[in-house]
């Protein structure tokens, strides 16, 4: 690989827009949100050095705690994820009259957008009478109506059931993808030595898919860890009662953009990064360990 | 080997009725999951057709709207510029996939066939940037935002930013190296610069990359919420996402009205998704893949 140029600085032209914007967007940004950490900036007066002020009162803020609590309670949507999507690959992993259109349908929710779900969300669990409640009381499993959105123990778990739902469809795919390099023959031999179906793919598939969910594990971590949008728009926009279902991320647009409070915000912002940092590590290992 | 001898159906009509059930049982299970994931849009798109005569809410839930009625969407229609929401996004998205697409496959090309000084520093630096959470970056990209580049308020707010993309950089150079060094070799000897070779040769060579990185782009900008939501001020420049979200705010009493905003909002895209469902599927998936 590498090919001689003519002009040395070719290549350094050719990186330059991207380096630049790089620069802007991301490196500036970073530099800046940690120096912020340590000021105490509300927009109208310039930011003034306090130390270490905002990460002390960290310590102390329940509400940034349960923020953490939330966002890493947050995380067991990932084994639900994987779990639905290694199933829903298997079912649409066939030849059937009309499995492209299964396989676009359980797609649809991937790209359609958090606002527009959110609301449908908002509808199947009203509190007066949607649906969800509606069934629930036909069945004789409650009594009487449960404000799901507004009582805090429901918001988030409705979240991570949204989450679940609005991205089962994408990893599907890419099980589906994985599902179709491992050989036929594996199955036939299985067949042969007596496994069943349900066999069949726990002694095969999932071991087949082991590149797969490793790749699934990391990003849908990753993005389970910094949940946004699903709690905004569930709650629209107060977090939920009691702040039931405050994010790490929630809190850091709560602080700086309702509260302006840019310094504390920075301070939060600096710990969603260490965690991310962290669960960045943990995944290149995770990775590393599948090479070998 | 053990050989277990299963029951095996005896005639060609036993083997075909056992295929017939087992299609049949599969069917079923795709069935359920496809009520599953359309019980939420089915739901919003019966209350947007429901009139004020029809309950939203009853016991038995009611699904189907007895007296269905489109006044829902006019009156949306009319009180918001839902068709300058969709120009805003269709804007937005349209610059942010262009200049994301032409930076990062220029920046990759050098990456993936130069020598250079500094190559792997360069590298790194890119990957390390894949760690940074965008959200981190808000709150510093809100003041520059007001401060220095005066584009809050802006489309263009939405659109620099998203610009750069280590992601997508990191996708196209592999598409590149799985191109042959003799091609671009035997364009030198053609006497053609770098920018010809990767614009003519390269490009084309490489443009079901493009596609997919473009497609991923161009669902993120289309649906993003949290920034657009940040520096969009005035009415007239809302995105979708934006804009639906105060259509909720205006109507908090009404659901028939806040429903029939959320169907509309959604339908461009479905239609985009329909009509090029492929590449939606081979570019979403086949971009986090690598």
């Amino acid at each position: 690989m590498g090919i001689k140029q003519r002009n040395r600085l070719t290549p350094y032209l050719f990186l330059l827009p991207a380096l630049a914007l790089m620069a802007i967007f991301t490196l500036y940004p970073l530099v800046s949100v940690a120096y912020l950490s340590f000021t105490e900036y509300s927009i109208l007066s310039p930011p003034q050095l306090v130390g270490l002020e905002n990460y002390q009162r960290l310590l102390s803020d329940k509400v940034f705690w349960l923020s953490l609590r939330h966002s890493f309670t947050y995380l067991l949507v990932t084994p639900l994820i994987i779990v639905l999507a290694i199933m829903l690959a298997i079912a649409v992993n066939r030849k059937l009259r009309g499995i492209g259109l299964f396989r676009a349908l359980y797609y649809i929710p991937v790209i359609t957008g958090s606002v527009a779900i959110g609301i449908a969300w908002q509808f199947l669990f009203d509190g007066t009478g949607g649906p969800v409640n509606g069934w629930l009381l036909q069945l004789g499993i409650i009594a009487k109506p449960i404000i799901f959105l507004v009582e805090p123990g429901y918001i988030l778990p409705i979240a991570m059931m949204m989450t679940t739902w609005m991205g089962v469809g994408y990893y599907m795919v890419v099980f589906l993808a994985g599902l179709q390099a491992i050989s036929y023959d594996l199955y036939d031999a299985a067949k042969i030595d007596g496994c069943n179906d349900i066999q069949k793919h726990w002694y095969i598939s999932v071991p087949g898919l082991r590149p797969s969910i490793v790749f699934v594990a990391v990003i849908s971590t990753l993005s389970a860890i910094k949940v946004f949008d699903e709690i905004f728009v569930l709650s629209n926009g107060t977090g939920g009662m009691l702040n039931s279902g405050v994010t790490v991320v929630f809190y850091l647009w709560k602080q700086a953009f309702k509260l302006q409070n840019v310094g504390y915000a920075s301070a939060v912002a600096m710990v969603l990064l260490v965690i991310t940092l962290a669960f960045s590590i943990i995944n290149v290992r995770l990775l590393e360990r599948q090479e070998d | 080997m053990r050989v277990i001898a299963k029951p095996v159906p005896s005639s060609r009509t036993g083997r075909h009725r056992a295929v017939w059930v087992s299609n049949l049982f599969w069917y079923v299970v795709l069935g359920l999951a496809s009520l599953v994931t359309i019980l939420p849009f089915l739901w919003t798109l019966s209350t947007a057709l429901k009139g004020p005569s029809d309950a939203i809410f009853s016991l038995p839930p009611q699904l189907l709207p007895r007296a269905p009625t489109l006044d829902n969407f006019v009156k949306v229609w009319g009180q918001l510029p839902i068709w300058r929401f969709f120009l805003n996004s269709l804007f937005v998205a349209t610059f942010t996939v262009t200049l994301n697409v032409l930076v990062s496959s220029l920046a990759a090309y050098p990456l993936a066939k130069m020598r250079f000084a500094g190559r792997d520093l360069i590298f790194y630096l890119l990957l390390a940037t894949l760690i940074v959470p965008a959200e981190l970056t808000y709150i510093p990209g809100y003041l520059l935002a007001v401060n220095v580049f005066n584009y809050y308020d802006t489309l263009w707010a939405l659109i620099l930013p998203n610009i750069f993309s280590a992601f997508n950089i990191f996708l196209l150079r592999q598409a590149y190296m799985s191109v042959p060094n003799d091609l671009i070799d035997a364009a030198h000897i053609d006497g053609a610069g770098e920018l010809r070779i990767w614009w003519s040769v390269l490009m084309p060579i490489i443009r079901p990359t493009v596609a997919t990185a473009a497609v991923f782009t161009a669902v993120t900008s289309w649906n993003a919420l949290l920034w657009p939501s940040l520096m969009l001020r005035n009415r007239e420049l809302y995105t979708l996402p934006v804009g639906l979200l105060a259509l909720r705010g205006m109507f908090t009493a009404d659901f028939r009205l806040i429903a029939a905003g959320a169907i509309m909002v959604i339908i461009p895209m479905l239609v985009a998704f329909l009509f090029a469902q492929r590449y939606f599927i081979n570019g979403l998936t086949g971009a986090v893949k690598g």
